[in-house]
């Protein structure tokens, strides 16, 4: 970054026991190995050379964090932030002032960003207890072991692995709650940006490319200058050397690369892309997590939980989506398709509305007569006329009813006054009549007293006897009647039974299921470990390799030397 | 003046209307919100959308009771005819073949376009190009082509 300017004015030379190191931010520090001090402001500094030597920021630093343990803490709220001057500020905030989003801390850290950032959210990391990964207000991120209250920029190998396992974890949910492409890897825009970044910055506020946004810390490449000779370097500033340099040093896998690599390996073992995961589970073909349910099943299931959840067989498919009862239930997973589910659903309700019409016509049809001549037996009496009661109990439901006309119920009006007049014995002559006319299945000594079959109900002859002496009338009969004939009650509760036992068993199969999937996700979570390991392995071999072709042999000889400027330039070696 | 009909003089609906009555209810509320919408801001030709929409929806929900699933009874069927619950001259297209999701009948009015050709809608996916999304003028229909 600012190449020109960096190179243009020498840094003075450190005081004795001070080195100089760059935080991921791209802010230089100093740290006394001695004292175990670490600061922003060089210490010593010679009057006037510095203010243009220590370079902004340099995001592509921040890989570097993966590769030396124990650098000193970083000190984010430390205000003596050395930023250049002040007429570059200018530029460089009006440059980065368009930009929101992700790029936004990359132009405010430009102006006054140090005291601003403050850490977000705080996550364990699996596997290495005490530690946990923090993420700042300016998507920077650092460990912090909570047991020593330290914190560092550069992530300790050790936890590397957990804090893998964290991103995958991240990236997978964020893929799971919506659809995001994952973002283009600025690897070749990021050059090319910053030098236009460059120009930018050298020159006035009227730059209006914000490559730069996508370009996160982590992932921007290497511009190392110890790399570079010329002051010039061209677009393309990954130069031999560079290159190298970045091959040799542990990258950075991104989730993409990790869930290819364990792919390809997994073919290779002739894994079931169940035992590996491999990101899209919807793809899997039926029975890769060994599951046992079958179509059926899961249809049955899935009628199971519109059985259960009380929805209308008659609604529209559409007014059942959009009240959303279904989806809470586990059972609504069964079917993956909305297809599957709206023609289960259509073969479902078609079921259940012929059900209904059966049951309906089974029972006998509620006779308006009923209620209505309970009403009379309760209301009429002799001394109101037919227009007189009429118009009293106009209001009333019995006399609104439109199933039973106008003129019926004057006739069962006249009929129950005119009979009321008659003597209680014929009118319990009568009843016994009516009563001994029903045929023994309908009434018999089963039968209770309030359940009579409305045969008996809707006749004109049952409601003349005052309800009390009525009562004692049917009862006395019903106890002097035999016993009803053979039921068919047996089947139907044999068939309930057996339907209750294929519900039980598919409810069992579901447990079963989940299970199973649970099971499974721990299995692919160790193969993931494992592959991890491997593909770690493997890694650094290849990384190894690289290194001996690329530099040669000189590297091994001058192996003493780059561990003694390891400290210095940690990235070098 | 023409005679006053009160709701306890009018003739009952047929047996099992009182089963779709709610749903019946809820479209016609959304009918009525969509009819008092605000159509400010609305392109012109869009503003009926919402309309021909619920119409449409209604008129299906009604033939499937009816020819799909056969649970309404012939007589219930007629009745919302009728009354104007669904539209008989769309069921009627969606009785030929061909025309089995037909979205309104101004789409197969060919006599209304300039070259008496049917609505885009009409176009079966298969033969539009790719990724063409279509919202055709007259409903807002996005294709009914049978294939679909």
């Amino acid at each position: 970054m600012l190449k020109s300017t960096h190179k243009s004015v020498a840094p003075p030379p450190l005081p004795e026991g001070w080195t100089e190191h760059k935080a991921p931010t791209g802010h230089s520090y100093y740290y006394n190995a001695a004292t175990k001090q670490s600061t922003y402001t060089r210490p010593n500094p010679p009057p006037a050379a510095s203010i243009l030597q220590s370079t902004p920021f340099d995001p592509s630093q921040s890989f570097l964090q993966y590769q030396t343990i124990g650098s000193p803490k970083p000190s984010a709220g430390v205000t003596s932030d050395r930023f250049p001057l002040q007429s570059h500020l200018q530029g460089r905030g009006a440059f980065h002032g368009q930009k929101a989003g992700r790029g936004g801390h990359y132009g405010s850290r430009n102006t006054r960003a140090q005291p601003t950032d403050k850490p977000i959210s705080r996550h364990p990391i699996p596997g290495c207890e005490p530690w946990v990964l923090v993420h700042t207000k300016l998507g920077r991120r650092f460990v912090y072991n909570s047991q020593k209250d330290e914190s560092f920029w550069r992530i300790p190998d050790k936890l590397k692995e957990g804090i893998l396992a964290l991103d995958q974890l991240r990236i997978k949910e964020k893929a799971k709650a919506q659809q995001i492409p994952t973002e283009p890897t600025p690897a070749t825009i990021a050059p090319s940006a910053i030098d236009q970044l460059d120009k930018a910055g050298r020159g006035d506020e009227k730059i209006g490319d914000g490559e730069l946004d996508s370009s996160e810390y982590e992932e921007v490449e290497v511009t190392d200058d110890e790399g570079e000779d010329d002051e010039n370097p061209p677009k393309r500033q990954r130069t031999g050397d560079d290159a190298q340099d970045e091959q040799s040093e542990p990258v950075e896998f991104n989730e993409d690369d990790i869930a290819y690599q364990l792919a390809a390996m997994g073919e290779e073992y002739g894994l079931d892309p169940g035992e590996y995961d491999d990101g899209n589970m919807d793809e899997w073909k039926e029975g890769v997590g060994g599951l046992e349910l079958t179509e059926e099943d899961s249809i049955a299931l899935f009628k199971d939980l519109l059985n259960d959840s009380g929805v209308n067989p008659y609604s529209p498919w559409e007014k059942i989506v959009e009240e959303g009862k279904l989806v809470d239930d586990t059972r609504y997973t069964t079917l993956t398709t909305m297809k599957a589910r709206k023609e289960t659903w259509d073969e479902w309700s078609r079921d259940k509305i012929k059900q209904l019409r059966a049951l309906r016509a089974k029972e006998e049809k509620k006779d308006p007569r009923i209620p209505y001549l309970t009403f009379l037996q309760n209301h009429a009496t002799p001394k109101l006329y037919w227009p007189e009661f009429k118009r009293k109990f106009k209001k009333e439901p019995e006399m609104r009813d439109s199933s039973l006309a106008d003129k019926d119920r004057e006739k069962f009006y006249r009929e129950h006054i005119s009979r009321l007049k008659l003597p209680q014995s014929s009118l319990k002559a009568d009843l016994i009549a009516l009563l001994q006319a029903q045929p023994l299945s309908a009434l018999n000594n089963a039968t209770i007293a309030s359940h009579l079959p409305p045969a008996v109900l809707s006749d004109i002859r049952y409601i003349s006897l005052a309800s009390d002496t009525r009562d004692m009338v049917i009862e006395s009969h019903i106890q002097s009647l035999p016993p009803p004939p053979g039921s068919t009650e047996e089947e139907d509760s044999e068939e309930a039974a057996k339907a209750r036992m294929d519900k039980l068993r598919r409810q069992k199969a579901l447990e079963d299921r989940e299970r199973k999937v649970a099971e499974e996700k721990r299995r692919q979570q160790r193969h993931l470990e494992f592959g991890k390991g491997r593909l770690r392995e493997e890694e650094a071999e290849i990384a190894r390799a690289m290194n001996v072709t690329k530099k040669g042999l000189r590297d091994h000889l001058v192996e003493a030397d780059s561990t003694e400027k390891a400290t210095e330039n940690p990235h070098d070696g | 003046m023409p005679a006053i009909r009160h709701a306890s003089k009018r003739k009952a609906p047929p047996a099992g209307f009182s089963d779709i009555e709610d749903d019946l209810l809820v479209f016609s509320n959304k009918m009525k919100d969509a009819e008092n919408a605000s159509s400010d801001n609305v392109p012109r030709h869009q503003v009926l959308w919402p309309i021909f929409q619920i119409s449409h929806q209604r008129s299906r929900y009604v033939y499937d009771l009816y020819y799909e699933k056969e649970a309404i009874s012939k007589e219930l069927y007629d009745w919302l005819l009728k009354n104007g619950y669904a539209d008989a001259m769309l069921i009627a297209k969606w009785k030929k073949t061909g025309y089995e999701k037909l979205c309104c009948l101004k789409c197969v009015q060919t006599k209304e376009t300039n070259f008496n050709s049917t609505c885009i809608c009409r176009v079966p996916k298969a033969q539009m190009k790719e990724d063409q999304v279509v919202e055709c003028v007259s409903c807002g229909c996005r294709g009914c082509a049978s294939s679909d």
